[in-house]
C-alpha cells in the first residue's frame, strides 16, 4: 500500500484534513460528519483539553480559557501591534515569554503559540486516522502565502509538537491553485483571492499543464473575517451602551455572545439579505435586571460597515498585479477561497475590481487542504505529477551601518534561492561581526520584522576592510530561511537555521514534547462517546470527493441554538436547507445548510450564563483589560551594527 | 519526468559554476521573455528537489543546488534592465554568475544614468537641449541633442527627447 500523507489547512477559525489517493482527493469530516473543524482549544478546570466545535462551544462560558484565533499570534513578538490589537479584543491571557515571545496563560500554566497550533493539528491527525484507519505521520501544513518566516517556523514546530514529519510548508493560495488545476491541463492565469479568518493573500499564478507557477503574492496578514465580526461587535456595543448605558465591552462573557452573533450574522448574510440577531441575557446589570439584544441587520448595513477592509484588499491586490506584470481584465479567472468570500457584498466587490465572474466550482472551504493533500501525495509517491513553482513574499534583507537594512533577495523572487554577499569588518582587529537578517520592504532596518541574528567570529582577524566574510542565504522549498556565513581566507563557516528571536530553541521544543501536554487532547472521537454515548465511526457516512464536484452533506444530529439565535428572516425549515444542500450547485445553499447547522454547535445550555454574576470571575476578567491597556515596552534592542559591505565584490563560486 | 541518470545531474552540479544563465537554461542570447519562461518551466520539471527527495541524499542536494541556479538565471533573464547588466557583465568577462541584489542596483544606476546621460559631453549637450526647450527654441533642442547622441549613440532617453524636440520644430 501506498505512504499515506495527508493535507491540513490549519485555519485562524476552522481547519480541514484532506487526502489523496489514486487520483481524487477527500476531505476527511470529523466524527460530527463536519468537513472542517473549529480551530479552537479549550482547557477545562479538570486539566483536559478539548480542540474544535465543542470547544468553540465553549468559548462563551469560559472566555478565558478558550483559546481561538491562534494563528493571529503564531510567530509574533510581543511587542507588535497585531498582538496588542489582539488583547483588546481577546479575553484569553497573553503574557510575554522569553525573548520578545508570546504565551497563552491559562489559569497558572503557560502555552507557547506553536503547542497550542499542534493540540490543532492533533485533532485534526486523530480525525484522519480515524477516517483512513491507519496511523498517519506525514503532512503538507499550509499557511497563508503572506506569512514571514518566524510564522512558518512557528508553525513547522506546530507540527513537529503534533508528531507529525511536516513534508512541506505550502502556501494557502498555492494549495488552492493546485486543486483547481491538477491534473486539467490548463493554460491559464490566474488570481487566487483568499480571505480567511485572520488574513488575506492574493496570488497569481500561470499554469502551463503540469506547472504551477506563482508570479507574485501579496498580503496582509492581519485582515480577515474576525475583523468583519469586530466591526459588527463594535456597532452592537455602540448601540447597547447608547441605548442601556451598560459598556459591553468590560464584559468577557458578554463579548465572546457578542462574537458568536456576530460571526452567525456573517454567516446568515452569506445566503440571506437580512438576519435577525437575538442575544438573550446579553448582561446582568448592577440591580440585577437582564438585558437583551434584538435587531435586525440587512445586507446593505453590513457592507456598509466593511466595506473598507474589502477595499483594504484590493490595495493589496494592485500590488500583486503590478509585481506580476498582469492586469485584472487579462486574467483566465479568479478563484475565491476562504469563508467570507461567500458573502454577497464580498463576491460583488471581487468581481467589480477584476472585471470578471468568479471560478464557481471551487468550494473556498475545502480547496486549500485539498491542494495540500494532492501534494502531500505527491510527495511520498515518487510518480511526480505537477511541479509548484512558488516564490517568496517578503524581501530578505541583511542590517548594514547606519540602522538601515540592504535587500539581498527581493519578494517574488522564486525559491529555492541562495544568494552570496561579501561583507568586511568596520574596525581594525574586529573580533566579530553581528549578522542581522530582516523581512520586510523598507530600507530601514527597524521597520522591518527580524528574523535572527547571530555572531560570526571564525576568521582572521585582520585590519578593516580586509576581511572577507561571504554571508550566504538560502530561502527553501517552504519558504524557511537559513544563513551562513564563511571566511573567505580560511573557510570557516558558521552555520545557522536562525536563531528565532521570538521563536523556540531546539531545547524548548524537546521539553514540550517531552511533555505531552498534547496528549490531554480529547479527541472529537472520545468527545463524542461522552456527550452522547459511544457511537460506531462506520455508522457515519464519509463522503468521497473528487477534484472538480464537491458535495458538501448537511451536518447529522444537528441541534437548535438556545441562547444565541440567529434566523433568517424567511425561516426555512431543515428539509428546505437539505434539499438545497444536496443540489450542490450553488455555493450558497450549500453554505446555508452547513453553516446553520454549525451555529447550533455553539451553545449547550443556558445556565451557565450565570457565571456572569460570579464575582470572582469578572474581577479576574477586569484585571486582564486593565492589564493590557498599560502601556508595553516596545523597545527592541538595536546595537551598532558591525558589517560593511565590500563593493560590488562578486562572491566566489561555492559549488 | 525522463529523469537524467544520476551521474549526469551531479555531474552538472558540479560545474554549474562554469554555466552562464543562457547556457544552464538552453538558450540563445537574443531569445525572447516567452522562451525563457518555456525554459525555466522544462529545466524546472527536468531539476525539481520534489521529484527527487526519495532518492539518495547526495543528488536531492544535486538537483536542489541546481534547482537555486536555474532560479537566479530566470529572475535575472526575465527582467529585461537586470539581463541588460548581466549581458554587459558578461561582455565585460565579469564571470557567469550575478547576484540579483548587484543586477538590480547596476540596472538601476544605468536607468538613472541614461536619464542624464553617462559621458560628460553627454550630460553637458543634453542638458543644453532640455535648457533650450524651456526657452521654446527647439532648433536649438534638436542640434544639441544629435550632438549629445554622437557620444551616447544608444541613449534611448535622448532619443525619445529628440523625437519631441523634432516635433515641436
Amino acid at each position: 500500500m501506498a505512504e499515506i500523507a495527508i493535507g491540513i489547512d490549519l485555519g485562524t477559525s476552522n481547519s480541514c484534513v484532506a487526502v489523496a489517493e489514486d487520483g481524487t482527493v477527500e476531505v476527511l469530516p470529523n466524527t460530527y460528519g463536519e468537513h472542517t473543524t473549529a480551530s479552537v482549544v479549550a482547557f477545562r478546570e479538570d486539566g483536559s483539553i478539548t480542540v474544535g466545535n465543542a470547544a468553540k462551544a465553549n468559548i462563551i462560558h469560559e472566555p478565558m480559557r478558550t483559546i481561538h484565533s491562534s494563528k493571529r499570534l503564531i510567530g509574533r513578538y510581543f511587542f507588535s501591534e497585531e498582538v496588542k490589537k489582539s488583547q483588546a479584543v481577546y479575553s484569553y491571557e497573553i503574557v510575554e515569554g522569553e525573548n520578545h515571545g508570546l504565551r497563552i496563560k491559562v489559569s497558572d500554566e503557560l502555552f507557547s503559540l506553536p503547542e497550542v497550533g499542534a493540540m490543532i493539528l492533533r485533532e485534526m491527525k486523530s480525525i484522519a486516522e480515524s477516517r483512513l484507519g491507519q496511523p498517519v505521520e506525514k503532512a503538507v501544513i499550509t499557511v497563508p502565502a503572506y506569512f514571514n518566516d518566524n510564522q512558518r517556523q512557528a508553525t513547522k514546530d506546530a507540527g513537529r509538537i503534533a508528531g507529525l514529519e511536516v513534508l512541506r510548508i505550502l502556501n494557502e493560495p498555492t494549495a488552492a491553485a493546485l486543486a483547481y488545476g491538477f491534473g486539467k491541463g490548463l493554460n491559464q492565469r490566474v488570481a487566487i483571492w483568499d480571505l480567511g479568518g485572520g488574513t488575506f493573500d492574493i496570488s497569481i499564478l500561470e499554469i502551463g499543464d503540469d506547472v504551477f507557477e506563482v508570479l507574485s503574492t501579496a498580503g496582509d496578514t492581519f485582515l480577515g473575517g474576525d475583523d468583519f465580526d469586530d466591526r459588527l461587535i463594535d456597532l452592537l456595543a455602540d448601540e447597547f451602551m447608547s441605548k442601556e448605558g451598560l459598556n459591553l465591552r468590560n464584559d468577557p462573557y458578554a463579548l465572546e455572545k457578542l462574537k458568536v452573533a456576530a460571526e452567525g450574522a456573517k454567516k446568515g448574510l452569506s445566503v440571506e439579505n437580512e438576519v435577525e440577531i437575538r442575544i438573550p441575557d446579553v448582561i446582568t446589570g448592577e440591580d440585577g435586571t437582564t438585558h437583551s439584544i434584538e435587531r435586525t441587520l440587512t445586507s446593505d448595513e453590513y457592507a456598509v460597515l466593511v466595506n473598507d477592509l474589502i477595499q483594504r484588499t484590493f490595495k493589496v491586490c494592485d500590488e500583486a498585479l503590478q509585481q506580476a506584470g498582469v492586469v485584472a481584465r487579462d486574467l483566465d479567472g479568479v478563484i475565491l477561497v476562504g469563508g467570507p468570500t461567500r458573502l454577497p457584498i464580498v463576491r460583488s466587490s471581487v468581481r467589480e475590481y477584476f472585471q470578471q465572474d468568479t471560478k464557481a466550482d471551487v468550494d473556498p472551504d475545502q480547496v486549500v487542504a485539498m491542494g495540500a493533500a494532492i501534494h502531500a501525495a505527491s510527495l511520498v509517491n515518487p510518480a511526480q505529477e505537477a511541479y509548484l513553482l512558488d516564490v517568496t513574499p517578503l524581501s530578505l534583507r541583511i542590517g548594514v551601518l547606519g540602522g538601515l537594512a540592504e535587500g539581498v533577495i527581493e519578494r517574488n523572487t522564486p525559491v529555492p534561492i541562495e544568494q552570496t554577499r561579501v561583507f568586511t569588518t568596520a574596525v581594525d582587529q574586529q573580533e566579530s561581526v553581528e549578522i542581522r537578517v530582516y523581512q520586510g520592504e523598507s530600507q530601514e532596518a527597524s521597520e522591518n520584522e527580524l528574523l535572527g541574528q547571530f555572531a560570526f567570529s571564525e576568521f582572521d582577524k585582520g585590519r578593516r576592510g580586509e576581511v572577507e566574510i561571504d554571508v550566504t542565504f538560502e530561502i527553501n522549498t517552504d519558504g524557511i530561511v537559513n544563513v551562513t556565513a564563511r571566511d573567505r581566507a580560511n573557510g570557516k563557516q558558521a552555520s545557522t537555521r536562525i536563531a528565532l528571536s521570538s521563536g523556540l530553541s531546539e531545547g524548548q521544543i524537546q521539553h514540550i514534547i517531552k511533555e505531552a501536554r498534547t496528549d490531554r487532547v480529547e479527541t472529537s472521537a472520545e468527545q463524542q462517546g461522552q456527550v452522547l454515548g459511544a457511537i460506531p465511526l462506520q455508522s457515519i457516512p464519509a463522503p468521497t470527493q473528487d477534484l472538480v464536484e464537491v458535495e458538501r452533506e448537511p451536518n447529522e444530529g444537528a441541534e437548535q441554538a438556545e441562547s444565541v439565535e440567529l434566523e433568517t428572516l424567511d425561516d426555512r425549515d431543515t428539509d428546505e436547507m437539505e434539499i438545497l444542500a444536496s443540489d450542490g450547485s450553488q455555493v450558497g445553499a450549500d453554505a446555508d445548510a452547513s453553516d446553520l447547522d454549525k451555529n447550533t454547535q455553539y451553545v449547550e445550555t443556558q445556565s451557565d450564563f450565570q457565571l456572569l454574576s460570579d464575582g470572582e470571575e469578572l474581577a479576574l476578567a477586569e484585571e486582564s483589560l486593565l492589564e493590557s491597556d498599560a502601556p508595553q515596552t516596545e523597545t527592541f534592542e538595536q546595537p551598532g551594527v558591525d558589517l560593511a559591505e565590500t563593493a560590488g565584490d562578486d562572491p566566489e563560486e561555492q559549488s | 519526468m525522463d529523469a537524467l541518470p544520476a551521474t549526469e545531474i551531479k555531474a552538472l552540479a558540479k560545474i554549474i559554476g562554469e554555466l552562464d544563465y543562457y547556457q544552464l537554461l538552453h538558450l540563445a542570447p537574443d531569445a525572447s521573455v516567452s522562451e525563457v519562461k518555456y525554459a525555466f518551466h522544462t529545466t524546472s520539471r527536468n531539476f525539481h528537489p520534489d521529484a527527487v527527495r526519495h532518492l539518495e541524499p547526495d543528488l536531492h542536494e544535486a538537483v536542489e543546488h541546481i534547482a537555486k541556479r536555474v532560479r537566479e538565471a530566470y529572475s535575472v533573464l526575465r527582467d529585461s534592465r537586470r539581463r541588460r547588466a548581466y549581458d554587459q557583465n558578461l561582455a565585460e568577462g565579469g564571470g557567469p554568475r550575478m547576484q540579483l541584489a548587484q543586477a538590480t542596483s547596476q540596472a538601476e544606476r544605468q536607468a538613472t544614468e541614461e536619464l542624464q546621460g553617462r559621458t560628460p559631453q553627454g550630460r553637458q549637450y543634453f542638458h543644453m537641449a532640455t535648457s533650450a526647450l524651456d526657452s521654446g527654441d527647439a532648433q536649438g533642442a534638436v542640434r544639441n541633442l544629435q550632438t549629445a547622441l554622437t557620444f551616447e549613440p544608444d541613449n534611448e532617453h535622448f532619443r525619445d527627447l529628440l523625437a519631441k524636440a523634432r516635433a515641436q520644430a
